[in-house]
């Protein structure tokens, strides 16, 4: 849940979800689930001129399984709780698996 | 658990058995009326008698026929009411414009009859009814069920009850979906009619009601008036097809009277007692929907009176006398006295309040099949589960560790939280002031500069102590820099060439050297201890038991416990520190608790350590810092390559990290310390370490910075003894000559490079303690950058310049001088 | 560059306890369609999902000439704070190593 936990903070923060496909969508995130399913909002596709398909969709619904990555605002990302979270995390894996 | 209210259980999961099946799920609902059709197509020919058990193949007994209560909402058909106030129904006006043809079909209806009227008359006998399941809604005793179930779609049990005479006028149902063959009572006219028809008859029976009752068909005596007091057809089921005009007659206030004489108009009862037509025409209208609302099943869920539809009444029967005459008409509300009007206004008001929330509640029905609301359930409880699931944990820690980002993020940064209730106050201690160290956010930029003006305040309040005291007058007199350009040309510059090149050689002694990966796996490897024990201490912390109360030995023992724990914690803490490690001379491996300090995350987590050990151990790790300060990565790395007038980026990134994470605590630390520790931890320095690797960094200067400084201010503050002062003031003069020969390049970079307060700083404490012959030469190690920096801060846009020489001036009048005096 | 993956496997139980060790540090990883990352480990989880902190990603592709001889062409991109799908891409940790920075 480290993932879930750490985009619900990141919600109605601008995004760069870039897809396998080489897509790139820039736009507000709206929500987020446990499968890292997302939804923006006021999206815009990078490289436009090239998937000028998507040029009137105003909002997506992302399956998190094709996105590659997600590019996010640096200032929003709290690294050092980010890291603690994620040592809690392995050891509350480790604590179930021993 | 049904989120619309219905009950959702799948039918193959009800009691009802492998028979019971859902409406949809029967084979074809519409055989019946295929099959009517071609029935009547045979009887309409006359050619040949069908037997009816020859073509009917029992689906009928297999049909739904409870459950019904929600066909209005499902279908549309409206609540009471409704219609008026724009429901249900208002686009949907079949008989809005039906009724304008009315007379015609009216006419047909009397054709059709004149006809036929055998077969309404007189059935063949021989043709045995078969059951249908629709018998119930023959039923005039049948009530819909009220509770709210998904009786459209699952079985029920049948409340019909065998044996009852139906009305032959029953057949007139049938222009609903409940098209069906009559049931078992005998049936005088029944026959299968098609659609059109049997529309037809049943019109021509109003016509024949109101005009000629005596020529109908005679009408068995309706059988249970006195049990449910109403008329039965309000109890079948809604007629989704015929929504027909406002079926409440209360409601119709604004329509133009009625006729109100015997007159065929579909909104008006008909009379059903052939004995008093006229009477009836008026008063039966306006008896029945008072009863209806005294009826609280009939208010809830049974469908809306079939007013227009005209059939066969019931005889009303002695219940019914005296009953409060309802409403059809405004005349009527007009006739009532004050109080039955109030009443029926406030009974009125509620049925439409009521009925509108029946009906917006009502919206989405049928919508979604057990499936799908089956499939909803499921996620539904799926969320819940996850949702409040951790709530009902036993343990809030697991929640917590489940959400740990998201629950800390927001309560340090002031998002919306979930569990507000959840104290997160130390997380806020642990991670507020950490938050944005790399990456250069506007908080490192603060907090940086945050230790910075404390060392600055600190070495401006020993500056303005010093300058209390009488011993710099000399310079002040003398006030010129002649006698300072007169002790530069006695500087040796290559002696500071030789000098220079034994601290460059040092260096590469002191290590250089790579660590080796294992050495680095194992040098991780304690850092992740550590951080995993220093979160379970804060854990532990956190969740500390009330302070004991006396004479309560449980919470003295949760409390003695609670300690107890906290204190293995602790022990286990510093031993993964391994502050105590031997410290090993000459060793090419760095202590283990020095290389912990090597890595951004051991430097991380010196505060939050900090916080959770004692004086005595603060104390410790200050001393190993002392002890190493020329092996640190922040010291001995510090040294920019040849060329370069600063450190690489990821040297200058860690240095800053020390002076953000490690360098406060220590500073805190030494502004409380005694002057016989500040004495201790200088002689160390001086004794231990290479001054020529310190004092070429800045966390070395910001070091001494530190020791000086407290010196002087305890000193100042009067609490040092004189052998004590005599101790230090030895210290401090070991000290000076070490480093007279480097002041010259204690500045990295040329005079632009920017970043060099720290160095101002060092200057100006050492300035403090400094004899007024250790003044004269500390002004001729670092005029030529004083006059440099002066004239560079000409140049340099006012607001610049003053911060520039503010810095130099800090130094300045740490010797009693002042940059104005340089003109 | 120090290559850790190895080394450690006999020593770690868990591939994942390696991993917390990078934490906070400088890591590479190598991703399915001849990509590389490089930057700071800040988060992962057992799916191997990752945020990098101050990333440079290199990208190699093969362009054919008009000789028809073939070239690896590197194109390199820069994030500052990146979310790394993990689960499909198996990434893998190749190394840790702070000092060559």
């Amino acid at each position: 849940m480290l993932f879930f936990s750490f985009f619900k903070t990141l919600t109605q923060q601008t995004v760069t979800v870039e897809l396998k496909n080489d897509i790139s969508i820039r736009g507000t995130l709206k929500s987020v689930d446990q499968y890292l399913n997302i939804k923006l909002d006021d999206i815009v596709v990078l490289d436009e001129l090239k998937y000028p398909h998507l040029s009137s969709v105003k909002n997506v619904f992302i399956r998190g399984s094709v996105v590659r990555y997600v590019h996010l605002p640096p200032d929003k990302v709290d690294r050092g709780l980010l890291e603690d979270a994620c040592r809690r995390e392995a050891m509350a894996q480790k604590g179930k698996a021993a | 658990m049904s989120f619309f209210g219905f009950d959702t259980t799948l039918p193959r999961d009800k009691a009802g058995g492998a028979n019971s099946k859902g409406f949809f799920e029967h084979a074809n609902p519409f055989n019946e009326v295929a099959k009517a059709r071609k029935l009547q197509a045979f009887q309409d020919n006359q050619e040949e008698v069908l037997d009816f058990e020859d073509t009917y193949d029992g689906l009928g007994d297999q049909l739904q026929e409870a459950g019904d209560d929600f066909n209005d909402d499902t279908f549309g058909g409206g609540a009471e009411g409704s219609n008026d106030r724009g429901g249900v129904g208002k686009d949907f006006d079949f008989f809005g414009s039906t009724a304008q043809v009315s007379t015609a079909i009216e006419e047909e209806a009397m054709r059709y009859n004149l006809q036929y009227p055998s077969r309404e008359t007189a059935p063949p006998q021989s043709r045995k009814p078969k059951k249908t399941g629709y018998e119930k809604y023959q039923d005039p005793g049948y009530i819909p069920e009220i509770e709210a179930k998904s009786g459209a779609w699952s079985h029920k049990p049948s409340t019909h009850s065998p044996g009852q005479p139906s009305q032959p006028e029953d057949i007139h149902v049938s222009t609903s979906r409940h098209t069906a063959p009559a049931p078992e009572a005998p049936q005088p006219g029944t026959k299968m009619m098609s659609l059109e028809e049997v529309e037809a008859a049943l019109l021509a029976q109003a016509q024949a009601h109101a005009r000629a009752q005596a020529a109908q068909a005679p009408q068995p005596p309706y059988p249970q008036p006195q049990v449910f007091p109403f008329p039965v057809d309000h109890m079948h089921p809604p007629q989704p097809y015929q929504p027909g005009p406002p079926p409440m007659p209360f409601n119709q206030q604004h329509a133009p009277p009625p006729p109100r004489s015997a007159s065929p108009r579909r909104h008006n009862r008909m009379p059903s007692q052939p004995s008093h037509p006229s009477q009836t025409s008026q008063l039966r209208p306006a008896q029945q929907p008072l009863q209806i609302l005294q009826n609280p099943n009939r208010a809830r869920h049974s469908p809306q009176p079939s007013v227009d539809r005209v059939q066969g009444l019931p005889p009303y029967g002695p219940a019914q006398a005296g009953a409060a005459p309802g409403i059809t008409h405004p005349q009527q509300l007009l006739d009532l006295s004050e109080a039955q009007r109030r009443a029926y206004l406030e009974e009125d008001a509620k049925r439409a309040k009521r009925n509108h929330k029946i009906f917006l509640l009502s919206k989405g029905n049928g919508l979604m099949t057990p499936q799908d609301k089956n499939f909803i359930t499921r996620i539904q409880l799926q969320q819940l589960v996850t949702a409040t699931g951790t709530s009902a944990d036993p343990n809030p820690e697991a929640s917590l560790n489940e959400d740990f980002y998201y629950q800390v993020y927001s309560q340090i940064r002031g998002a919306p939280r979930q569990h507000p209730t959840q104290p997160l106050g130390h997380f806020a201690q642990t991670y507020l002031f950490q938050t944005g160290i790399r990456g250069g956010g506007r908080r490192q930029h603060a907090n940086g500069d945050n230790h910075m003006q404390r060392m600055q305040q600190q070495v401006q309040r020993a500056v303005e102590a010093a300058k209390l005291k009488p011993k710099n007058k000399q310079l002040i007199i003398e006030g010129s820099l002649g006698k300072i350009s007169f002790s530069n040309a006695k500087t040796p510059k290559p002696l500071l060439n030789i000098k220079r090149q034994d601290s460059s050689d040092a260096r590469p002694a002191s290590g250089r050297k790579e660590v080796s990966p294992s050495d680095r796996k194992t040098i991780l490897k304690n850092i992740e201890a550590v951080y995993t024990t220093l979160m379970r201490l804060e854990d532990h912390e956190r969740q500390s038991p009330p302070p004991p109360t006396e004479g309560d030995a449980d919470s003295i023992q949760a409390h003695l416990d609670w300690r107890q724990k906290l204190q293995e914690l602790n022990t286990a803490l510093w031993q993964e520190l391994k502050v105590l490690d031997p410290i090993v001379p000459g060793s090419s491996i760095p202590h283990p608790f020095i290389a912990f300090l090597s890595f951004a995350k051991g430097k991380k987590a010196m505060p939050r350590i900090f916080r959770l050990i004692d004086q005595e151990q603060r104390l410790t790790i200050l001393t190993m810092i002392v002890v190493h300060l020329d092996q640190l990565d922040v010291t001995k790395d510090a040294r920019p390559a040849a060329g370069d007038s600063q450190p690489t980026l990821a040297v200058r990134e860690e240095i800053e990290l020390f002076s953000q994470t490690v360098m406060p605590c220590l500073l805190q630390y030494v502004n409380e310390a005694p002057i016989n520790i500040v004495i201790g931890l200088l002689g160390l320095l001086v004794e231990r370490t290479s001054i020529a690797v310190v004092a070429m960094t800045k966390i070395g200067l910001g070091m001494m910075t530190m020791l000086l400084t407290r010196a002087e201010l305890s000193k100042e503050s009067g609490v040092v003894s004189d052998q004590e002062w005599q101790q230090w003031t030895a210290l401090y003069n070991r000290l000076f000559d070490t480093l007279e020969p480097l002041l010259g390049l204690l500045f990295p970079g040329p005079v632009n490079s920017g970043d060099d307060i720290y160095i101002w700083q060092f200057l100006a404490t050492i300035g403090i303690g400094a004899s007024p012959d250790q003044q004269q030469r500390l002004v001729i190690g670092v005029k030529d950058r004083v006059m440099e920096t002066v004239q560079q801060s000409k140049t340099l846009p006012p607001e610049m310049a003053s911060v520039r020489l503010g810095n130099v001036n800090l130094f300045m009048r740490a010797i009693g001088l002042d940059v104005e005096m340089l003109g | 560059m120090a290559d850790m993956a190895d080394e450690a496997a006999a020593a770690v139980s868990e591939p994942l306890d390696l991993v917390r060790l990078s934490l906070d540090e400088i890591v590479f990883v190598r991703l399915r369609g001849d990509r590389e990352l490089k930057g700071r480990l800040h988060a992962y989880d057992s799916h191997c999902n990752l945020v990098l902190g101050e990333v440079e990603e290199t990208i190699y592709t093969i362009e054919d000439e008009d000789d028809g001889d073939e070239t690896v062409k590197t194109t390199k991109k820069q994030s500052d704070m990146l979310f790394v799908r993990g689960t499909l891409s198996h990434p893998t940790v190749l190394a840790s190593d702070s000092n060559d920075r």
